[in-house]
C-alpha cells in the first residue's frame, strides 16, 4: 500500500524542483566553460545560484511550510552574501 | 530555555502537516547549527570575493585553470543526493522505513561519487605540486573546497547513522524527528555547495 501511495506521487513538486535544479546547474556550466566574463555575467550566475538556494530552501528544507524568522533564515542569508559578492565584484570591475 | 523550546516545536510538529508550523522541520538544535555553519561560510565567501577584488588578474588566471566538468558532476551528484533525502523523509511520512532505507542509501551512494570526484581533483592539484602557499587563489579554493567536503563527511556520517536506524524500523509516521534533523543537515552542505560552485569556479 506504501509503495503505491509512494508511486501516485512520483512527479511530486520536488521532482520538478529537483529537474529546475540540474537545468539551471547545466546553464551555469555552460557560463564556466564559454568562458564568458563581466560584472553582467557574474552578477547573472550569482542570481541563478541564489534562486537555486531558494528553491532548496523552501522545497528540499520544507521552510515553505514554516512562518515566522525560519521560513526566511535562508532568504536572509541568500541575500546578505549575494550583497556582499555582488558589492565585492561590483568595485572590482 | 532552548529545552522548553524543543518542547514547544515537538507538540507543533505532531500537527496536520498542510497547517504552517512556527518550527523547521527536525531538532531546532540543528538549525541553531546550520545557521551557525552558514554563518562560517557566508564570512568564507565574503572574504573570497573581497579579496579577489584586489587580485582580480591572479584569480581569474588560476580559475581558469580548474576542472569545471568535475564541478558540474559534484554539483549535480548533491544536488541528486539532496533529492533522494527528500524522497527517504517523504517515505517515513507514510511510514515506510525500508523505502526511507534505500532512498538514503541513494543518497549515500550520491555523496560518495562526490567524495571520490573531489579526492581526484585534489589528487591532480597535489601531483603538480599545488597547495595551499601557491598563491592567494589556490589558498581560498582548497581551504574553502576542503572545508566543505569535510562537511560532507560529517552529512555522511549523520546520514549513516539515520539510516541505520531506519533499517530498525526505528521511525514512523508520527515519530521521524531524526530523519528530518539528519535531512535538514545534509540540505545545508548542498544549499553551501551551490553558492560555491560559481563563485569559485565561474564568476569572473
Amino acid at each position: 500500500m506504501n509503495t503505491m501511495t509512494e508511486n501516485k506521487y512520483f512527479f511530486r513538486p520536488c521532482t520538478w524542483i529537483f529537474l529546475l535544479l540540474v537545468g539551471l546547474t547545466v546553464v551555469t556550466w555552460f557560463i564556466g566553460m564559454k568562458q564568458f566574463s563581466g560584472l553582467q555575467i557574474s552578477l547573472m550566475v550569482l542570481g541563478i545560484a541564489l534562486l537555486k538556494g531558494q528553491l532548496i530552501g523552501d522545497y528540499f528544507m520544507g521552510l515553505r511550510r514554516v512562518s515566522g524568522f525560519w521560513r526566511w533564515a535562508v532568504a536572509i542569508w541568500l541575500l546578505l552574501i549575494g550583497s556582499l559578492i555582488s558589492y565585492a565584484f561590483n568595485i572590482s570591475a | 530555555m532552548i529545552i522548553r523550546l524543543i518542547q514547544f516545536q515537538d507538540r507543533e510538529n505532531q500537527m496536520n502537516p498542510m497547517e504552517k508550523s512556527k518550527w523547521p522541520p527536525g531538532d531546532l538544535v540543528i538549525w541553531i547549527f546550520i545557521m551557525a555553519e552558514l554563518l562560517v561560510f557566508g564570512i568564507f565567501f565574503a572574504a573570497y570575493a573581497f579579496t579577489r577584488a584586489n587580485h582580480v588578474e591572479l584569480f581569474n588566471t588560476y580559475q581558469a585553470t580548474l576542472d569545471r566538468n568535475s564541478a558540474l558532476l559534484n554539483t549535480l551528484a548533491l544536488i541528486t543526493s539532496s533529492y533522494f533525502v527528500v524522497r527517504a523523509v517523504a517515505a517515513i511520512k507514510i511510514d515506510d522505513n525500508k523505502r526511507c532505507f534505500q532512498w538514503l542509501l541513494a543518497a549515500l551512494f550520491m555523496g560518495v561519487v562526490f567524495l571520490v570526484i573531489k579526492s581526484i581533483e585534489y589528487q591532480h592539484h597535489f601531483s603538480q605540486g599545488i597547495n595551499l602557499s601557491t598563491n592567494t587563489f589556490y589558498m581560498f579554493y582548497l581551504s574553502l573546497t576542503f572545508f566543505h567536503f569535510l562537511h560532507v563527511v560529517l552529512g555522511m556520517v549523520i546520514l549513516i547513522a539515520v539510516a541505520l536506524k531506519a533499517r530498525a524500523g526505528g521511525y514512523c509516521a508520527q515519530e521521524h524527528t531524526g530523519v528530518e534533523t539528519g535531512a535538514s543537515y545534509w540540505h545545508m552542505v548542498d544549499l553551501v555547495w551551490i553558492v560555491l560552485f560559481p563563485l569559485v569556479y565561474v564568476m569572473k
